[in-house]
């Protein structure tokens, strides 16, 4: 991705480069361990168009530099290469099965006089590996909701069946990477829970628990509001990742209608439905098509036996979202389908109606949403919950942070400082454009502000702090 | 429904219904019981066979467990009417009177419990037409003549009682030789217009009586005359145009307010109808008799509520009294006075069988038509009023009928109602065949039940004066919950119970996974009525206590502790009696169990209920029971358990299985915001020295905590440096304070200060 | 920011400019972030010994090393080893444990290994084992980085968890660091670079390229032979020394009119080829002359330290040895002369001739001094000073202080109380030195700077500030408040306001 940076130098433009993704590839040593068979080893490799002997050296690389931090660390595998030019990551989420993505370092471009080529400089420092760390880790996670392991696809149907799965998966995924908007919140991959009063949660509880009962084939439901989740019948992990790619991918995909500023139509009242707004995300668009198939995307989440395939089936009305998870082993009918949609359909609709009134009354309490002088970031690990004020609402092609990426990479740096011991830590940083950037790490919780108070000082910003915290967080235990 | 129709094929005889009736004499068969004019005498038919064996058997056998009705266990038993032995009853005091022989050979008076039995004699004046105590049993009034009542003073201390007391248990009450003779002061009424009857009286305080002529009602006090026990009066009636004017002279007795008159109404009476709780006596008048005037008495006035017309089937050409007393009732349900009218079904083809209509009598206000309950049948009936429910018995059916006037939100001003069950008769029962006299030889035999000997008295009385019983009737829950599907509609029905809580939680239970399982929705449902209640109560008994605290002088009018009801089923009832067993359950899926205890707890806070302590334990040990940690997790984020130590102590135990429980605990303490204390403890315990101590300064409590506790925590960790770091402080902080570096003696950790710095620095 | 935290761009040409020009004489009484170099506390008032020296400007690009080889011409003859065979080791022969196994877990886990190898990938040196057991890995390390040369690209670093290797190749040396520290690739960078440093000023850069340009698997080690102790002390001093952290050398506290009277006299012995004479307590300065114009960079002056440091053969009379200043010259030898002042004494003269024959000039130069000291009674004054050569934290009177290094950026001078109890032991020095390196690797990290950087931690708390005249690293209590902290900075701020004319030398003085 290029920007022309606004900086003149010399009258002539300079190009500034963003980093971009070079290459991506999966292989296993052991599927070509003899001489001459290398090509073997190679599962997947992007671009596909790269000549064989290039892909067949780079993969030899990474296996070399893996070999050789071995000799220093034997338990730990090397995690990147940095080189001047790019960062190379590597991820084995399988025994012997390498992840690696190239990443070439931003780059600024700076063209010389009397028609010398231009000189590159990389900027070799901008890249966290936190980050691209995390990006790669979160390449397998989806790889394996929607198709399980490596491991399994080897056995059904062999090395053919895995190539042919990574073809088909990454060619799509990879378009979907944005590398130069990735930052500390791919990090944390947490999940933004909705701000709810009690009452309505557990309005939402029977809500799931009678659809539960009333449809006994549905195994897991999760509930989510604006993009955000509420409830989550699936174990942690799963959620996590399950909620990266409604977020990230399926919502954005049919956000259109609301963004264009009304919501999807209201159904018109049918053979004793009543009126509501659902519609399946997933599965039929339309429920009256003749021709409507009946087919919904399988994803796989741990089980006490290693795996369980489930349909997934995301119903939506208004801002209010619900997935249905039912066993992959039974066939879903129409006749289910129209259950589920008059059963869920008037409920959801109700219910959605409902949250945003409770939620407007409790802004409406908080009082009115004033640019404040700070931003922030919150994770929790405990419970993968992630606030971000610095965000705007993520799609599915960019996030836009409100702040300058170099204090994003502070906050990234201060990151990797906490992640160093996990004793608690706070550590307050005055930038060189007077910004305040403030780290909080108490129990398993991060906090990140950064504060644009220019001559404030510690003390101050100190004070900044605690009186954020009394105000956003002042319902759990912050170590002062 | 099959019942009815089964039924309608019953012969559409004229409708009789068992009168209710003052008092009674009976030969041993009977074939209806029918008022006779004035003193309230039964005259007796003989039966039409076989009408009384309305009952099959096999139905009999199939509804075995499920008769709803049944009659009170020891009814008060009484020597049965006989030519020699005739039975009254008073409504007022529920006492019955077996009169001998005019009284000569004794009167027998047994009361509702057996120490309120009194027996005495009295000289044969003719036969007694009616007979009651004033409230209290402080004077007898005997009615012999349509014109005279006399009055006996009675003395409870009088020897003679306690010759009753041991005559009930050595011989049988025939014997009355021993009876004291009872001198009786005889009130002669002389009236001027000759044909004036009087039709009854009612005692409507322990010394406020009321005499209903056929030309309008009297309203007198009698006080007791003390100057002798037993002394002579003569009253002399004078009715006048303008009101009656009193004249009596007492010849014998000075005092002349011993009997006066306290008001008086003209009015035509055709009959009356007393209802002693509320004192108000309604008055049949007009040809037709169908318009009611309803008087209420007071504290020696009477208050002449609006009176009101009964519609009736069908328009008698020409105009005659076709409103008779037996089908009308009066009572309270509710707490509303109602006159109940059994009407007969007009003979028109498509009939829909009789019907019950509720008059609701208010105290101020117009009387209106509010109430109509559909019979779906015809036949003789009778009324009785048990638990607020509207029993109606039908005679040739052998069963009964249940209403409920509040099952059906009131949608109109007239509300219609059809039969909260199916029809079922009274449980059967057995007596001793002699009767009152307790014969141990004799096996007790089945005792007929709607026979015609029956009358039935409101509001829940039945008495076989044949037989020698009053028996009380009342309602079995039990069996009701498996005859009403709706368990909503249960649910209503059963809160409005008497003694309903037992009953209640078993269908809890059953609901819960029990042989009639329900599904989530009812299961919501069934709590949210539960809780209603329970609401209801805790805020009047709030806005009672507040009140009390406001202090006396503020709202102490009306200002009476709420009672608390048997529906009002609390949290701690629901957990001992229903949920801690349903939640033991195997057979039953975790998720039900789960669901079950949100949605109760969903239920509280909906009624803004605080939930205890134990149903938050419950749900937790369900979660960590099945491993669902992870939702503990949710639930806990929104607060659906809310803060206390105890929780917060139960998710610290949970660590070791769960170790984020440790963060929740201590968020829940500081959110709780008077466990600081607990908190330095938990963080002490976690070897945090320094988080607790930099905690204790963000509250500001650091200058007054022990710094012993700080130094030993510190010396554990082994860490040196830590060690150090406290000990410094903590002298930093003594400098402070006192201007010294030094420890006060006990105050640091027991040893001395050099050696503990030497181990550091070592 | 005027180019304090430039990245390496600052040339050669630049070192050599005298700060004299950029010196204020109105001293602020207590520093703030707009204050000018020259005028923080113990800045030099009338000129710096050493040239204006930042950590990241050591990593110097390619052009820099042309300019100097250009500049390198007049001194074309080679080391004659016979020099180094001089020198016996016995500080070091005791203290190094060559024979290791390289494959066991021990070797394994040494906080931080240091390869140095040729680009033929012969051994050169290893910190722990022998360079015969390591051949083969330092083959894969030369294969690793001519293979991602071979893609006109340069090899870094390679990161596991909680381990890192980074490559600096200096042609025609290639240098690996394998550290389990928390240093940024950046401090390890530059701990190589002094490495390279050190080597080059036994050899001098000419040779070296001479050597390999020969024969290019030459083994080196031939060469090198001996000397590998100074290295290794380097690496422990890069350990322990905030100095090589700073780029800054401390000073032996001492009253300025002592200072003075010992640098003039030092001053008066001087002598045609002579270009700079230290006088050293251990390692901490009295004071330092130099020809006008001729400045002395730091990790040059370090590089000295840690040659009379290492060796205890200059105790037994005057040592005679050819040394390169690498940041000076890379291409040519100076010539030290190195001796006590007393057989027992700490008091170390070094005197810097270009001049291979300048043995006798540079010992009777030392006569002179010596005599001027004694006749000026500051000798006495001198050795009093020595009894105590540093201070306790206590002085400065604040008692959740418990350490700190400030360092005046524009006399490349630091003071530093001595460690408090707590950081006696040798590993928790260690410990607190990693804690400045971090400190100091995010204040100057290469693109996103900082101003001050706070950290509240388990053991200790940290603020570091750096303005464009100092740098300042604290150490407190975990237990001190964010406000002590503030109050501190300016309370010792003008505590070292006060104390600058005894902790640094503020006239330094020239021939």
């Amino acid at each position: 991705m290029l920007m022309i940076s606004p900086k003149m130098a010399s009258g002539v433009q300079e190009k500034q480069y963003t980093p971009c993704l070079l290459s991506f590839f999966i292989y296993n040593p052991t599927f070509g361990p003899r001489e001459g068979e290398e090509e073997k080893k190679i599962l997947f490799y992007h671009p596909s168009a790269v000549e064989k002997n290039e892909k067949i050296r780079n993969v030899g690389l990474c296996e070399a530099i893996v070999q050789f931090t071995r000799t220093f660390c034997p338990t730990k595998p090397a995690k990147s290469l940095h080189t001047q030019k790019n960062r190379q990551f590597f991820f084995e989420p399988e025994e012997n099965f390498w992840m690696v993505m190239v990443v070439r370092n931003p780059m600024i471009e700076k063209p010389n006089k009397d028609g010398k080529p231009p000189t590159i400089e990389y900027q070799e420092e901008e890249i966290l590996d936190t980050v691209y760390g995390a990006v790669v880790r979160q390449c397998y996670c989806m790889y394996k909701l929607f198709n399980s392991t490596f491991g399994r696809a080897m056995e059904a149907g062999g090395v053919e069946l895995l190539i042919q799965k990574l073809e088909k998966f990454f060619y799509r995924y990879l378009q979907t990477l944005h590398l130069q908007s990735c930052d500390l919140l791919d990090v944390f991959g947490g999940i933004s829970f909705f701000p709810l009063d009690k009452m309505t949660y557990l309005k939402i509880q029977s809500f799931v628990n009678q659809v539960e009962e009333r449809l006994s084939l549905i195994k897991y439901t999760a509930f989510l509001y604006n993009d955000q989740l509420i409830w989550s019948g699936l174990e942690q992990d799963d959620m996590r990742i399950l909620y990266k790619y409604l977020t990230t991918s399926l919502f954005p995909r049919h956000s259109e209608p609301e963004l264009a500023g009304r919501d999807s139509p209201l159904r018109p009242e049918v053979a004793g439905n009543l009126l509501h707004y659902g519609r399946f995300l997933t599965g039929p668009t339309n429920l009256k098509d003749p021709e409507a198939k009946f087919r919904f995307p399988k994803i796989f989440i741990s089980a006490v036996d290693g795996y369980e395939e489930l349909h997934l089936i995301v119903y939506k009305a208004m801002s209010a979202a619900a997935c249905f998870m039912i066993s992959a082993s039974v066939e879903l009918t129409r006749q289910f389908c129209e259950q589920l949609d008059s059963l869920v359909g008037p409920q959801l609709t109700l219910l959605a109606s409902d949250i945003c009134e409770q939620f407007t009354i409790n802004r409406r309490i908080s009082g009115p949403e004033k640019e404040p002088q700070f931003k922030f970031i919150y994770f929790n690990h405990m419970n993968l919950a992630e606030k971000s004020t610095i965000h705007m609402r993520k799609t599915a092609s960019v996030c836009l942070t409100s702040v300058h990426p170099d204090l994003m990479k502070i906050l990234g740096d201060i990151n990797c400082d906490f992640a160093r011991v996990d004793e608690d830590e706070e550590i307050i940083v005055k930038a060189m454009t007077d910004y305040w950037v403030v780290g909080k790490k108490s129990d398993q919780r991060e906090l990140y502000v950064i504060l644009n108070q220019k001559n404030a000082n510690l003390i101050e910003v100190n004070e900044e702090v605690k009186r954020l915290c009394a105000t956003q967080f002042n319902n759990i235990f912050f170590l002062d | 429904m099959v019942w009815k129709r089964v039924h309608m094929k019953v012969r559409q005889s004229a409708i009789r219904t068992f009168s209710s009736v003052c008092c009674y004499t009976s030969f041993t068969t009977v074939e209806t019981v029918s008022y006779c004019e004035g003193e309230g005498r039964l005259v007796v038919r003989f039966p039409v066979s076989g009408q009384t064996s309305g009952a099959e058997p096999a139905r009999c056998v199939r509804m075995a467990n499920e008769h709803y009705l049944e009659l009170k266990e020891n009814p008060v038993q009484f020597e049965h009417a006989s030519s020699v032995n005739n039975v009254f009853f008073d409504e007022a005091n529920k006492q019955v009177f077996a009169v001998r022989s005019g009284g000569a050979t004794g009167v027998v008076v047994k009361g509702p419990d057996d120490k309120s039995s009194v027996a005495f004699r009295m000289d044969d004046k003719g036969e007694v037409k009616c007979i009651k105590f004033s409230i209290g049993n402080k004077i007898l009034a005997v009615q012999r003549t349509s014109k005279s009542v006399d009055f006996i003073n009675f003395i409870p201390d009088y020897p003679h009682m306690e010759f009753t007391q041991e005559c009930k248990v050595r011989q049988p009450l025939g014997q009355t030789s021993p009876f004291p003779p009872v001198p009786s002061v005889t009130l002669c009424v002389a009236l001027q217009t000759k044909n004036a009857n009087v039709l009854g009286f009612c005692w409507t305080s322990w010394n406020e009586i009321v005499f209903i002529t056929d030309q309008g009602v009297e309203f007198y006090q009698v006080d007791r005359w003390r100057a002798r026990r037993f002394c002579r009066v003569k009253l002399l009636f004078r009715c006048g145009a303008a009101g009656n004017v009193l004249k009596c002279g007492f010849q014998v007795f000075p005092d002349k307010r011993s009997l006066k008159l306290q008001k008086s109404q003209n009015i035509n009476v055709n009959w009356y109808q007393y209802c002693p709780e509320t004192a108000v006596l309604l008055l049949s008048t007009t040809v037709q008799g169908n318009v009611l005037q309803p008087l209420a008495f007071r504290n020696g006035t009477i208050s002449k509520m609006s009176k009101f017309e009964i519609e009736l089937p069908v328009i008698p050409k020409p105009a005659k009294l076709s409103l008779s007393e037996r089908d009308v009732a009066i009572a309270t349900i509710y707490g509303q006075l109602y006159v109940m009218y059994l009407k007969h079904h007009s003979r028109t083809p498509n009939s829909p069988g009789a019907e019950v209509v509720l008059y609701h009598l208010p105290r101020e206000g117009p009387c209106k038509k509010s109430h109509v309950l559909k019979l779906n049948t015809t036949g003789k009936f009778a009324l009785n009023i048990v638990d607020n429910l509207v029993v109606v018995h039908h005679q040739s059916s052998q069963t009964s009928l249940i209403f409920d006037i509040k099952l059906k939100e009131p949608d109109c001003a007239v509300n219609t109602h059809q039969p909260v069950l199916p029809a079922r008769s009274i449980h059967p029962y057995r007596v001793s065949l002699s009767g009152p006299v307790v014969v141990p030889s004799q096996p007790p035999v089945p005792c007929q039940l709607y026979s015609s000997s029956w009358s039935v008295f409101q509001p829940d009385i039945i008495i076989s004066a044949s037989e020698g019983y009053l028996w009380y009737l009342q309602v079995k829950l039990a069996p009701m919950v498996h005859l009403l599907e709706d368990k909503g509609k249960l649910m209503d029905f059963l809160l409005r119970r008497r003694d309903c809580k037992l009953v209640i939680l078993s269908v809890c239970s059953q609901i819960l996974g029990g042989h009639e399982e329900a599904g989530l929705p009812v299961v919501a449902t069934v709590f949210d009525k539960l809780n209603q209640v329970y609401k209801d109560y805790l805020e009047a008994d709030q806005s009672y206590t507040a009140a009390m605290e406001s202090g006396p002088s503020r709202g102490s009018t009306a200002q009476k502790r709420p009672v608390r009801t048997q529906a009002v089923i609390d949290q701690s009832d629901m957990y001992t009696h229903v949920l801690s067993a349903f939640t033991e359950r195997r057979d039953v899926s975790h998720k039900f169990i789960i669901a079950v205890l949100m949605e109760y707890i969903r239920s509280l806070n909906q009624n803004q209920i605080t939930v205890q302590h134990y149903l938050y334990e419950l749900v937790i040990k369900t979660l960590v029971q099945h491993n669902l940690f992870y939702m503990l997790h949710q639930f806990l984020q929104y607060h659906v358990l809310s803060d206390s130590k105890p929780l917060a102590c139960l998710l610290l135990s949970l660590e070791s299985t769960y170790p984020p429980a440790h963060q929740l605990s201590l968020d829940m303490l500081k959110r709780l915001s008077t466990a600081n204390d607990e908190i330095v403890e938990v963080l002490l315990s976690k070897q945090q020295v320094l988080g607790a101590l930099r905690f204790i300064r963000s509250v500001g409590g650091h200058d007054n905590v022990s710094a012993r506790k700080f130094l030993d925590a510190a010396r554990q960790t082994g860490d040196q440096m830590l060690f150090y770091t406290v000990f410094r402080s903590f002298q930093q902080r003594n400098q402070r304070l006192r201007g010294n570096p030094a420890f006060n003696p006990g105050e640091h950790w027991g040893r001395p200060v050099g050696e503990g710095l030497a181990e550091v620095l070592s | 920011m005027d180019g304090e935290t430039a990245t390496g761009t600052e040339s050669w040409e630049d070192c050599m400019l005298a700060p004299v020009d950029r010196l204020r004489l109105e001293r602020a009484d207590s520093p703030t972030p707009g204050l000018v170099e020259g005028t923080e506390p113990g800045a030099g008032q009338r000129s710096a010994m050493f040239v204006q020296a930042q950590s990241f400007e050591d990593l110097t690009s390619e052009a820099e090393e042309e300019a100097q080889r250009s500049a390198a011409e007049e001194n074309p003859e080679g080391p004659d080893e016979g020099e180094y065979k001089v020198q016996n080791h016995d500080f070091s022969s005791d203290s190094r444990t060559k024979e290791e196994d390289v494959s066991s877990e021990a070797w394994r886990s040494h906080k931080k290994h240091v390869f140095v190898l040729s680009e033929a990938g012969k051994p050169i040196y290893t910190r722990y084992g022998t360079e015969e057991a390591l051949s083969s890995t330092m083959g894969v390390m030369m294969a690793l980085v001519s293979f991602v040369e071979a893609e006109k690209n340069i090899i870094r670093s390679i990161h596991a968890d909680g381990c890192k290797v980074v490559f600096l190749t200096k042609s025609p040396l290639v240098l690996v660091g394998v550290s389990r520290t928390s240093q940024s690739d950046k401090e390890l960078l530059r701990e190589l670079q002094y490495i390279y440093y050190q080597i080059v000023s036994l050899l001098t850069l000419t040779q070296l390229n001479h050597i390999f340009q020969n024969k290019q698997n030459y083994d080196l080690r031939r060469l090198l032979a001996g000397s590998e102790y100074l290295t290794d002390n380097l690496l422990h001093r890069l350990e322990r020394d905030p100095g090589l952290l700073l780029s800054a050398v401390t000073c032996l506290p001492l009253a300025s009119c002592s200072r003075d009277a010992v640098s003039s006299s030092l001053q008066a012995a001087k002598a045609k080829n002579l270009v700079f004479s230290i006088l050293l307590a251990g390692d901490r300065l009295v004071t330092l002359i130099r020809k006008k114009d001729q400045f002395l960079h730091h990790i040059d002056l370090h590089l000295v330290l840690n040659l009379v440091g290492s060796s205890s053969s200059f105790r037994e009379g005057e040592g005679w040895t050819p040394i390169c200043l690498p940041k000076f010259n890379t291409s040519g030898f100076f010539h030290a002369h190195i001796s006590y002042l007393e057989p027992a004494s700490e008091l170390c003269l070094i005197l810097v001739s270009t001049d291979r024959e300048d043995f006798f000039n540079m010992s009777d130069c030392k006569q002179r001094f010596l005599e001027r000291l004694s006749k000026r009674c500051a000798y006495q004054s001198l050795k009093e000073a020595l009894k105590c050569p540093t201070y306790p934290v206590s002085q400065v009177g604040i008692p959740d202080l418990r350490h700190f290094l400030y360092k005046s950026k524009s006399s490349g001078l630091y003071t530093s109380p001595e460690f408090p109890d707590v950081y006696r032991s040798g590993q928790e020095q260690e410990r607190l030195m990693g804690l400045y390196q971090d400190l100091h690797s995010c204040l100057h990290h290469p693109t996103r700077p900082l101003r001050s950087f706070y950290r509240c931690g388990e053991t200790e708390n940290l603020l570091a500030w750096v303005t464009s005249g100092f740098e300042l690293y604290l150490c407190f209590s975990p237990l001190a408040s964010k406000a002590s902290a503030v109050a501190a900075v300016n309370k010792l701020l003008k505590w070292i306001r006060k104390e600058e004319d005894r902790l640094f030398i503020l006239s330094p003085l020239t021939y």
